[in-house]
């Protein structure tokens, strides 16, 4: 499994399938600049039609077959199972190429990952291989994506080498390196590199471009003669502090390892670059299990972004906006992929989508086999309300719950418990019909579970709509409405003691006269 | 096919060589680099002066007051949202000294100027007065784009602004081929008659520049 977050808040959140090709020889592929921090107005059209008017004028031999992939800001899972997640983590400043020498960007790469890759390894090589020959970075830096498939999962890292490349330099246009994660742990990238160091004589476990080491000695991030061994994330990308010594800022890499392993009491004060690049967890994890952490906002701990009086009368966790939590506010969607060995990669591969803030949304899954996704996915941006986005519905049921959050938020995990884990819990029944079509025919299981999740996402949609118009009636004046029983009063959790007595001492700080 | 490839290369050098010969100006030191609308391209042209081993003070979004202040810019020093680096060389130019040439990296980025809390209006504004100052003082100003066609936007985008508020008012412009497709830049250049270097990439800017400051 892995799980990514898409949180600038104001990118585009667009979803299509693309479906698998042939090609005749001869044919070539069009290389397009694609920034991952961009909106394309729906007025004009779809993202994948406006953005090739930023044609790179690189074309780059297609291959035979190209395998069909859902499509989102990146390319996230193929009809082979290989799926991808994404982290930006950064570089050296000298090693970033916003130049147009560099010709493929994170997003278009994964595209092409997705198009040509039946692994992660081949997915990661063919990334890896194009980056150094056509150049990598223009619109991104160092960035992470873990690949997976159902045997592995790797943390790729990719970084450009600066803005004086060209082509013509015969060297590599970018500096890769790519570790795998042993199949009975987990590992996490929140915006940081995590690989430390590298053993390429193992094969199965290291990758990296011919450059990996020597372009860091070559610029003075790395000296041989320092007695240290290779560390990657530290040359190339040194990230300092600790989740408490950035007041909070980076305490998510501390507090996912604190969620998996709570046995192994890892410290908030340790150095960041500290800590290992994976570890086992303390029981084994669950799709709800990740669904839960992709919403954790660190309760209960130092970090906490209500304790006190930081969210308010109402326990709002968004208010305080100091620490980073791994759930924040401004989510276009998160993923959750599932590679699952034992079943035919169409029903083996599952990916759940999440629009909006996980806290106040619902997962839903699409299976890696699916001809579809819902019209509603491939339309909306952030500036227009459309209810015919799907992604408005989530917003607007996330609006709702804000005013009065600690209530609201009760009436939202209802709706996922009726909409989320009843669907994680329907899965093996929804396999086992689809393995029986496939027997027969795997065209009609291929029917089968595009129309079981497109109808699922339409009924899940529109009881967000529903959940949203819900919270204005029943919190409607910061009150509480009961529509059953058409009565009106106050709702229990509002204007706790503890607050009003907040408000009395900022009165006497702030209006010492009226002591 | 490799008729097409000789002429290209043939067609690239003439152009260079002709743009060398005729439209290279002069500089002097010290100079300031800065950024018209905050993307990344300041990164690459400070790369690109240290390749080219020129000394050279940065800032991210002087004020026309900084700027005036010269070598050192006031001893202001970076902030959230605020960068800046002396790397002049105090010996030959010590603190105070009038900077003689700024050069700008025009490329828009909402990103960039929502860090240093700037708005397209408040940039435009910033920049101007910068420029109206450079004009006051003498200061010879070096426009370079070289952010390529897909960083340009459409008429009146971001992008397409910040080159308004800077190019025609530069006393040299350096641009990438990729920048200048539509011969934007040769267009501002001509109606307003100032020299024009054009580059197939950023690598061939610190030559350029090690002509002009020679």
């Amino acid at each position: 499994m892995t799980t990514h977050t898409c949180d600038c808040g104001i990118c585009d959140w667009t979803w299509r399938h693309v479906p698998a090709a042939d090609h005749k020889p001869g044919e070539m592929r069009k290389i397009y600049h694609i920034s991952q921090y961009k909106t394309w107005p729906p007025a004009e059209g779809l993202k994948w039609d406006l953005y090739k008017k930023d044609f790179t004028g690189t074309e780059i031999t297609e291959v035979p077959h190209t395998y069909s992939y859902h499509h989102g800001m990146f390319g996230y899972m193929n009809e082979k199972q290989v799926a991808i997640g994404e982290s930006t983590i950064g570089t050296q400043r000298k090693m970033i190429n916003a130049t147009p020498s560099a010709v493929l960007d994170l997003s278009m790469l994964t595209l092409l990952g997705m198009e040509r890759g039946g692994t992660a390894r081949e997915a990661i090589k063919i990334m890896g291989e194009l980056a150094e020959k056509y150049g990598y970075g223009f619109n991104d830096d160092g960035e992470m994506l873990a690949v997976s498939d159902p045997n592995e999962v790797w943390i790729f890292e990719i970084m450009p080498v600066g803005p004086l490349w060209t082509p013509q330099s015969g060297k590599p246009g970018a500096i890769w390196c790519a570790q795998r994660v042993p199949d009975d742990q987990v590992s996490v990238c929140p915006n940081e590199s995590r690989i430390g160091e590298i053993d390429l004589g193992k094969p199965d476990y290291f990758m990296a471009s011919p450059n990996v080491i020597s372009y860091a000695v070559d610029n003075g991030y790395y000296d041989p003669k320092s007695g240290k061994p290779f560390s990657w994330k530290r040359a190339y990308s040194p990230a300092e502090g600790s989740a408490v010594s950035t007041d909070g800022r980076r305490q998510r890499l501390w507090r996912f390892f604190n969620l998996v392993a709570p046995s192994q009491t890892f410290n908030p004060e340790t150095p960041n670059m500290d800590f290992p690049f994976s570890i086992k967890p303390d029981k084994k994890l669950s799709v709800e299990d990740i669904m839960a952490i992709t919403r954790d906002k660190s309760k209960g701990t130092r970090f906490d972004t209500t304790s006190g009086i930081r969210g308010g009368p109402f326990q709002n966790p968004n208010y305080y906006r100091n620490t980073r939590t791994i759930c924040v506010s401004n989510v276009e969607y998160t993923t959750l992929t599932q590679c699952r060995r034992g079943l035919p990669d169409s029903i083996g591969g599952i990916i759940w989508i999440s629009f909006g803030p996980q806290d106040t949304a619902c997962y839903m899954p699409f299976y890696a086999g699916i001809s579809e996704m819902p019209k509603s996915f491939a339309v909306g941006d952030h500036w227009t309300l459309n209810r015919d986005s799907a992604r408005w519905a989530f917003d607007y049921t996330d609006f709702h719950v804000q005013p009065v959050y600690n209530a609201a938020i009760e009436d939202v995990k209802e709706a996922q418990a009726k909409y989320e884990a009843a669907v994680v819990a329907r899965i093996p029944e929804i396999d086992k019909q689809a393995l029986d079509l496939y027997n027969k025919k795997p065209a009609k299981a291929v029917q089968f579970l595009t129309g079981f999740c497109l109808n699922n996402a339409q009924t899940v949609i529109k009881a967000w709509w529903d959940l949203g118009d819900q919270l204005l009636v029943k919190y409607n004046h910061l009150a509480f409405y009961d529509s059953q029983k058409r009565t009106a009063g106050r709702i229990k959790t509002a204007s706790p003691p503890w607050w009003i007595k907040a408000v009395k001492a900022m009165v006497v700080l702030l209006e010492p006269d009226k002591k | 096919m490799r008729r097409t490839t000789l002429c290209l290369i043939m067609g690239i050098a003439f152009l260079a060589g002709g743009l060398f010969s005729q439209n290279v100006p002069k500089a002097e030191m010290p100079v300031l680099t800065t950024s018209a609308g905050q993307s990344p391209d300041v990164e690459t042209l400070n790369i690109v002066m240290e390749e080219a081993s020129l000394a050279y003070d940065y800032c991210d979004v002087p004020t026309a007051e900084m700027l005036g202040t010269g070598v050192g810019l006031g001893g202001k020093e970076s902030g959230p949202g605020f960068h800046i680096e002396i790397k002049s060389d105090l010996a030959k130019f010590p603190k105070g000294t009038s900077y003689k040439t700024i050069v700008f990296a025009i490329g828009a980025s909402l990103k960039g100027m929502g860090a240093s809390g700037l708005t397209l209006e408040s940039e435009e504004a910033r920049l101007k007065s910068i420029i109206d100052t450079c004009k006051q003082k003498k200061i010879f100003i070096i426009a370079v784009h070289i952010g390529g066609e897909s960083k340009r936007g459409a008429p009146k985008s971001d992008n397409e602004r910040m080159i308004d508020a800077v190019a025609p008012y530069a006393d040299y412009l350096i641009v990438t081929k990729d920048s200048n497709k539509d011969g934007r830049f040769t267009t501002i250049a001509k109606n307003k008659n100032i020299p024009i270097s054009e580059v197939e990439y950023a690598l061939g800017v610190v030559d350029i520049l090690k002509q002009v400051f020679n």
